[in-house]
């Protein structure tokens, strides 16, 4: 089996980029609830959410990672492979998020690296994204690592 | 009888997520549970931690750690145990196509061992390459149990192992800790230092075992 | 149930919870998620053209089964970290069974780890994950 040599945007390497921002809304916390199967009254019960403290409905956590996939990212031009699988997401969470809280995103690239397995010669790229609300606090930060082979 | 878990991966390597001490929290409940597991071996993926010392921890749960590696060759990936200067001098851990004839020559000649891990496992295992015409004549131990193994690659392991006269470890290949120890290699008396690992494992007295045969042995 | 941090061990067991991604739970999920409605999720024939079988479940959604396996467990258990690794591709329609497994206890940080399972019927392992999370403890 012949080693491919991987090349890629190094320069992107630990440099942060915006990534732009999303509002969460109330009624896709409500379908995404819906379709997960989701019943804690916190992400569904506004009255609920409000009498246990919380300013507005919770959102799940993970619609931030959710909403990052439309999130711009920079290209870094892998001269390797054609298909693409997610292959893992790692989220940590700070702080709740809220229906109607808009999300600032950035992100960087944590890690590009080669490996073997079932598949043959894969590559993995790793992003880092930092979530942070209106209020400039940091709620969550998601780490997805994305496969490609050939 | 002592009982080695041979193939474990700590948050060293990029797709594990467990750490040591959790891995010997797990054997002390598996022990509570009846179950023999006297060690683990970390192999890490791509590299070798010369410079972690897990002595505290193996004292403080009364668990043998030993390290060695899990490299990527162009015949599938090979654990590598008694790993040395030499053997980090001469390859580059890191590379994905290593050279596996070169790496079991010279890790014999340098007073360690290099094992095919999973050799069943579809796409990559050595079962492949073999169908494909590589002769290993010096091969004589591969992983004949493996936890991580899908449907049917234990059996194209066991297969080769029954077909080619060759002996047999188990490890977990554990990358979370739930799944530690379950699959181990059984050897006849116990087993303190990578050392003396690759001595028994030149011996030859040992067998694959999965960890509900440990339980047996302790209720004998 | 509500379950407390003391009554806690490691070897408890998470659920096991069942579930199926039919055809239409996949494209509502795909609405919300805001994704073109054909692609490789929703489309045999995308999937296809794109080296897939069939049409797959996102992995996000199911890191989000697994998210709501461990929540569910306890009505105050709050989520800290979900970190998952898609070992196989899930398909649609096919009966999925979730079940996690308590495997570590910070007496200090008041943490709990568990790992986490999606599994098609049969055992093959789709999704393999690791869930930090908190609970109360008795004496509030």
């Amino acid at each position: 089996m012949a080693q491919p040599t991987v090349e890629f945007d190094r320069s992107l390497l630990g440099k942060d980029f915006p990534a732009g921002s999303f509002t969460i809304t109330k009624e896709q916390v409500l379908a995404y609830c819906r379709i997960i199967g989701e019943t804690n009254p916190l992400y569904l019960d506004e009255q609920e959410a409000r009498r246990r403290g919380h300013p507005a409905l919770l959102a799940p956590p993970l619609m931030c990672p959710l909403f990052a996939r439309d999130l711009d990212r920079p290209q870094v031009k892998l001269n390797f492979g054609r298909m693409r699988m997610h292959a893992g997401q790692a989220l940590e969470s700070f702080h709740p998020i809220y229906a109607g809280d808009t999300i600032t995103a950035s992100v960087h690239l944590a890690d590009v690296y080669t490996k073997t397995g079932r598949s043959g010669t894969m590559v993995f790229i790793v992003w880092e994204t930092v979530f942070v609300n209106q209020q400039g606090e940091r709620v969550a930060v998601s780490r997805d690592s994305h496969m490609v082979r050939e | 009888m002592y009982y080695l878990d041979l193939h474990c991966h700590s948050v060293s390597s990029d797709d594990a997520r467990a750490t040591v001490e959790q891995y010997l929290k797990w054997v002390q409940m598996l022990r509570k549970r009846g179950y023999q597991v006297d060690g683990i071996v970390l192999t890490e993926h791509r590299k070798f931690d010369q410079g972690i010392d897990y002595s505290w921890l193996s004292r403080q749960y009364g668990t043998t750690v030993l390290k060695g590696s899990e490299l990527d060759t162009r015949y599938g990936h090979f654990l590598v145990y008694g790993v040395n200067h030499h053997l980090l001098q001469r390859f580059n851990f890191a590379d994905v196509g290593l050279d596996a004839l070169a790496l079991m020559q010279e890790a014999e000649r340098t007073g360690a061992i290099a094992v095919p891990a999973h050799p069943g496992r579809y796409g990559i295992g050595l079962v492949e390459h073999l169908a494909n015409g590589l002769d290993l004549s010096a091969l004589r131990v591969v992983e004949h149990l493996n936890g991580g193994s899908r449907k049917g690659e234990n059996e194209r392991a066991d297969a080769l192992v029954q077909q080619a006269g060759l002996l047999g470890t188990g490890g977990s290949d554990a990358h979370f800790v739930s799944a530690i120890a379950t699959c181990l290699t059984e050897f006849p008396s116990p087993i303190r230092s990578a050392e003396e690992l690759v001595t028994a494992l030149h011996q030859g007295t040992f067998r694959a075992v999965r960890l509900e045969e440990t339980r047996a042995q302790v209720v004998k | 149930m509500e379950r407390y941090f003391e009554d806690v061990d490691l070897g408890d067991l998470i659920g096991p919870v069942e579930r199926v991604a039919t055809d239409a739970q996949v494209l509502d999920f795909c609405k919300v998620w805001g994704m073109a409605a054909s692609n490789r999720f929703t489309s045999r024939e995308v999937a296809q053209r794109e080296g897939f079988p069939d049409a797959i479940v996102p992995g996000i959604m199911g890191m989000a089964f697994l998210a709501e396996l461990v929540t569910r467990w306890s009505p105050s258990l709050e989520l800290k970290k979900l970190d998952v690794i898609f070992r196989q591709l899930v398909p649609h329609n096919r009966l999925l069974k979730l079940h996690g497994v308590v495997t570590d206890k910070d007496e200090e940080m008041g943490l709990l780890e568990a790992d986490v399972y999606l599994d098609l019927s049969d055992g093959d392992r789709m999704v393999t994950g690791k869930a930090v999370f908190s609970l109360p403890h008795r004496e509030g």
